[in-house]
């Protein structure tokens, strides 16, 4: 069961040092119960800090604190500097008061639990030795480590069942992480490193404070103890402060007095982008006639979607160009140069294939209507369409109006900008099928 | 072969007795018949992007959009593409420094080289016309790129009507309106005129004025010493007026140019034929004569002065445009010096409105704008745009031509920062020797203890140039020695840009 504790306890998410010593803590600790409170130690604010003094306690014990709210404040001798929550938590117990001097890096400072933890029924885990590295995580602690805080366990009773923590309240002092240097080192750095006997693969763990993680020779020389520690770090803050546009401080003018402030209209719904249908409806009539006439006259059966495949071969030809079509450089510069106009409209070959859907007649009692015939019918019923009132709620009577007989709907679905292609390509198919089908198979 | 290009589910509805299909018809045929019929309508579609404004700031934008396949429109009302930049400001402003840089440099220096000329004369108006053929091949340019972009460009000025509709009043007549998911405003800015002076573009003009005189003036006043000021004052100047510049505070170049800079500027341009009036104030002006007279008096309160001028140049700064965008009308807010409230992100109060460029925050440079057109393209698109308002050179095209980047001494003293600061002169570039034009330095400015540049400014030819280096290096966080470790070729003006970067962490090997 420690085990499983601690191998919960090492998959979390939590700051370096506080992971290499939930393990090793874990090891000596059999109790599932303390899962929920941690020893909260005290962090390095820089990678040589070895011991600080804690300035003052900004949350209480039995408080509540949220990732973010600034914990205590710790002073070393160089610096100042407020410790962050990573997490959400509450303050158990803290066991090491304001004003304590001389805290070694990695001693218990305090007692940590979860939001929802009851403090009452919590019991404190002992004192972690601080552990040097992760390898000797099994190893008894040495005895060169600072002397363990001496509070022993609060007397308490058995604890609430262990909280699965995937979040601790691990925190943490602002502090540059070192991270592997993807990219040639800048000529300084390079040049510091081997001045100082240092092999390029230390670079990877110097902490980096340059943009993207870049490891900057402020950096090195800070590494090197050259110059203040924390300095790139504050440094780099700064700069990065400067990248931002300021926007602190706006003074909003005051409206003007005849702008009053209407209340906005209702954001339009967002119209999803989808493809148009493109629909017209055809009389198929002259082909079912002109397919009668030909299997009479010469035995042949030809079925229907010969006549309309072949209608969509013609009418496929030369149709317009589709807006989202990109024209080539030299359409645009001739656009450009108004050359376009000169060489007459452009047209392309489309892919179009008609899908049919058969259409009942308005009125049943019209079972054989008159076949159409010529151009006339097109305009008709173009006109016809023009004349119904643009509305979506009335799609039966504008549907209906103009096909009078057996009629199938031929629809084309096209992406937006395609519509007046898809238009000329119908239109032509209907023309073609309904004034002369004959034409088609000659 | 035809069969095949035919659905198969055509031929099941073809074989379907047509008088009894009811049961078959999809209510959806129906519909789409409708829809086909919206395809005569004029309404428009709605646009993913609508951009308010074609200056830099918004034709970057659009252009970027459409490349990440947006459904872009533009609406400019200046009836050319590229704002002030390119009808009115840096392009027509360039191509007269550079070519009145030549015919004075003939007029005075050809002569020491060796190259005697004859008779040399003005032809403005010819030189005029370069400057229209450069602005309108630029602007042709960008249409062109609209076109292989798809944005969609409509000539007229828009006004907001709802959060997402701009009605847009056509510059041929007629009206329209578009509908976008998302708008950017990037309206710009216009000159700001100066209380007191009426602008007639003639007598008293602005930049706008000040790329299209008919005639050289005697006596010209520039009214501020920003960069604007000093590149028109210069051209006039070369080109033989009398130019005295008037400026409130006590050194030229405006706020961001470092101190000991604006004083070599100074020197440097005083010794071309330009005064310079510095902490004076303009106190009024009289346009009534055939002159105009201006009224300056010492800035700490002190004696008076009557400056008598053929033209005035009122170059005191630029504000944002924003008229009759009718942005108040949708509850957006401006900031007490007209520009429009955002967010780090270019959002206004309306998340789907992003507002770049002139209009809002930050300097007023072009290529700031462009750099915010493409990061708010990129919001818009990917979540995540990036500029670094930390790293964005500013250029001054006099000669010699004087840029800087990053902060300044000034700057720099009252953040409190310690800084070494280092400088080379071209005077000991070998380049600029064989040239004859050795006016100039190079400075660094870098932290103390780090070597990490955080400003470098420079006067000399071809400053504008060699400021791209400086900026890349600021972007990377280099320092010093990073740039000095630099090869830089031989010899080139750059090498006083290393030698500089030298003399700053250790010490300059030529000088």
């Amino acid at each position: 069961m420690a085990s499983i504790a601690s191998a919960c306890r090492l998959s979390a998410r939590v700051a370096g040092r506080q992971l290499r010593q939930h393990g090793s803590a874990r090891a000596f600790h059999p109790a599932p119960a303390s899962l929920a409170a941690h020893n909260f130690t005290m962090p390095a604010l820089s990678p040589t800090m070895t011991e600080g003094n804690i300035a003052s306690w900004k949350v209480k014990e039995g408080d509540s604190f949220s990732a973010g709210d600034v914990l205590l404040e710790i002073e070393t001798d160089k610096a100042q500097m407020d410790v962050e929550a990573q997490d959400d938590g509450k303050l158990a117990k803290i066991t090491q008061g304001d004003g304590t001097k001389g805290i070694q890096v990695g001693s218990r400072i305090a007692v940590t639990a979860e939001p929802d933890d009851d403090l009452s029924s919590l019991e404190i885990p002992p004192e972690e030795k601080p552990a040097a590295a992760p390898k000797k995580e099994s190893k008894e602690p040495s005895a060169s480590k600072p002397k363990a805080e001496s509070a022993p366990p609060v007397k308490e009773q058995k604890a609430s069942p262990p909280a699965p923590s995937s979040s601790k309240s691990s925190e943490s002092a602002p502090q540059a992480q070192a991270q592997k240097q993807k990219y040639p080192l800048y000529p300084s750095v390079a040049a510091l490193l081997k001045e100082n006997g240092l092999a390029k693969e230390d670079a990877d763990t110097i902490p980096s404070t340059g943009p993207g993680g870049r490891l900057l020779k402020g950096d090195v020389l800070a590494y090197l103890g050259a110059i203040e520690k924390s300095y790139p770090l504050e440094q780099s803050k700064r700069i990065e402060k400067l990248s931002h546009l300021d926007l602190s401080n706006i003074k909003i003018a005051p409206p003007k007095k005849d702008a009053a402030r209407e209340k906005p209209a209702a954001a339009p719904e967002a119209v999803e982008e989808l493809d148009t249908e493109i629909a017209v409806p055809i009389s198929l009539t002259a082909v079912l006639e002109c397919q009668k006439r030909i299997k009479d006259s010469v035995g042949i059966f030809l079925p229907i979607s010969t006549f309309i495949a072949r209608a969509a071969e013609l009418a496929n030809d030369g149709l317009p160009r589709s807006k989202t079509a990109k024209p080539s450089a030299d359409e645009l510069f001739n656009a450009v140069l108004g050359l376009d106009k000169v060489s007459g409209p452009s047209v392309s070959r489309g892919h179009f294939v008609p899908q049919v859907t058969a259409l009942p007649p308005v009125s049943l009692k019209t079972s054989k209507p008159a076949p159409r015939k010529g151009k006339s019918d097109i305009l008709d019923i173009l006109a016809g369409k023009k004349s119904v009132p643009r509305s979506v709620s009335t799609p039966i009577t504008s549907g209906g109006k103009g096909v009078v007989a057996p009629v199938n709907v031929f629809s084309v679905s096209v992406p937006k900008g395609d519509e007046r292609r898809a238009q000329v390509f119908l239109e032509r198919v209907k023309v073609v099928l309904e004034a002369e089908p004959g034409r088609l198979i000659l | 072969m035809f069969r095949a290009m035919v659905p198969r589910a055509a031929p099941r509805s073809l074989l379907r007795p047509v008088g009894g299909a009811q049961s078959s018809i999809r209510p959806s045929a129906f519909y789409v018949l409708d829809r086909s019929r919206r395809g005569y309508a004029t309404e428009a579609e709605e646009k993913d992007l609508v951009v308010i404004g074609g200056g830099v700031a918004g034709y970057v934008a659009a252009i970027k959009a459409g490349q990440a396949g947006l459904k872009v429109t533009c609406i400019e009302k200046r009836g050319a593409l590229g704002g002030t930049c390119l009808n009115v400001g840096c392009i027509p402003s360039k191509s007269l420094l550079n070519n009145s840089h030549m015919y004075h440099s003939i007029l005075h220096d050809t002569k020491n080289r060796g190259i005697d000329v004859g008779d040399v004369k003005l032809n403005l108006a010819q030189m005029m016309k370069a400057k229209e053929t450069s602005v309108s091949g630029l602007t042709k340019g960008i249409e062109f790129l609209f076109k292989k972009n798809n944005v969609e460009y409509i000539k007229g000025t828009g006004a907001f009507t709802d959060e997402h509709t701009i009605a847009v009043n056509l510059l041929d007549g007629g009206e329209t309106s578009v509908k976008g998911k998302n708008i950017i405003i990037a309206t710009g800015s216009e000159a700001t005129p100066f209380p007191g002076l009426t602008i007639d573009e003639e007598k008293i003009i602005t930049s706008t004025g000040a790329i299209a005189l008919q005639k050289v003036p005697k006596k010209m006043v520039v009214i501020g010493g920003g960069i604007i000021g000093l590149e028109m004052g210069s051209v006039w100047s070369r080109l033989g007026s009398e130019v005295t510049v008037v400026e409130f505070l006590g050194q030229i170049g405006g706020p961001g140019m470092d101190n000991e800079i604006a004083k070599l500027t100074q020197k440097l341009l005083t010794k071309q034929g330009m005064k310079f009036k510095l902490n004076t104030k303009v106190m009024g002006g009289d346009d009534s004569g055939e002159t105009v007279k201006i009224n300056v008096e010492a800035a700490k309160g002190g004696k008076e002065e009557l400056l008598d001028a053929d033209v005035v140049l009122v170059a005191i700064g630029r504000r944002p445009y924003t008229a009759g965008l009718n942005f108040e009308k949708i509850g957006l807010e401006a900031d007490d010096k007209g520009r429009l409230v955002i967010d780090q992100e270019f959002r206004t109060k309306i998340p789907h409105i992003r507002v770049i460029g002139d209009c809002t925050f930050g300097p007023m440079l072009a290529h700031k704008a462009e750099e915010e057109g493409v990061a708010v393209a990129e919001f818009i698109t990917k979540g995540y745009g990036h500029v670094n308002y930390g790293a964005i050179p500013s250029v001054m095209y006099s000669h010699p031509e004087v840029a800087w980047v990053g902060q300044n001494e000034q700057e720099l003293k009252a953040a409190d920062v310690k800084y070494k600061s280092g400088s080379f002169p071209f005077s000991a570039n070998s380049r600029a020797k064989t040239n004859l034009d050795t006016e100039g330095i190079v400075k660094f400015l870098a932290d103390a203890e780090t070597d990490r540049i955080l400003g470098v400014h420079i006067v000399g030819p071809n400053a504008g140039e060699m400021i791209a280096e400086a900026t890349l290096a600021l972007e990377y966080g280099a320092s010093c020695e990073d740039v000095a470790r630099t090869s830089h070729a031989h010899p080139t003006l750059s090498e006083a840009f290393k030698e500089a970067a030298m003399a700053t962490y250790d010490k300059a090997i030529h000088y």
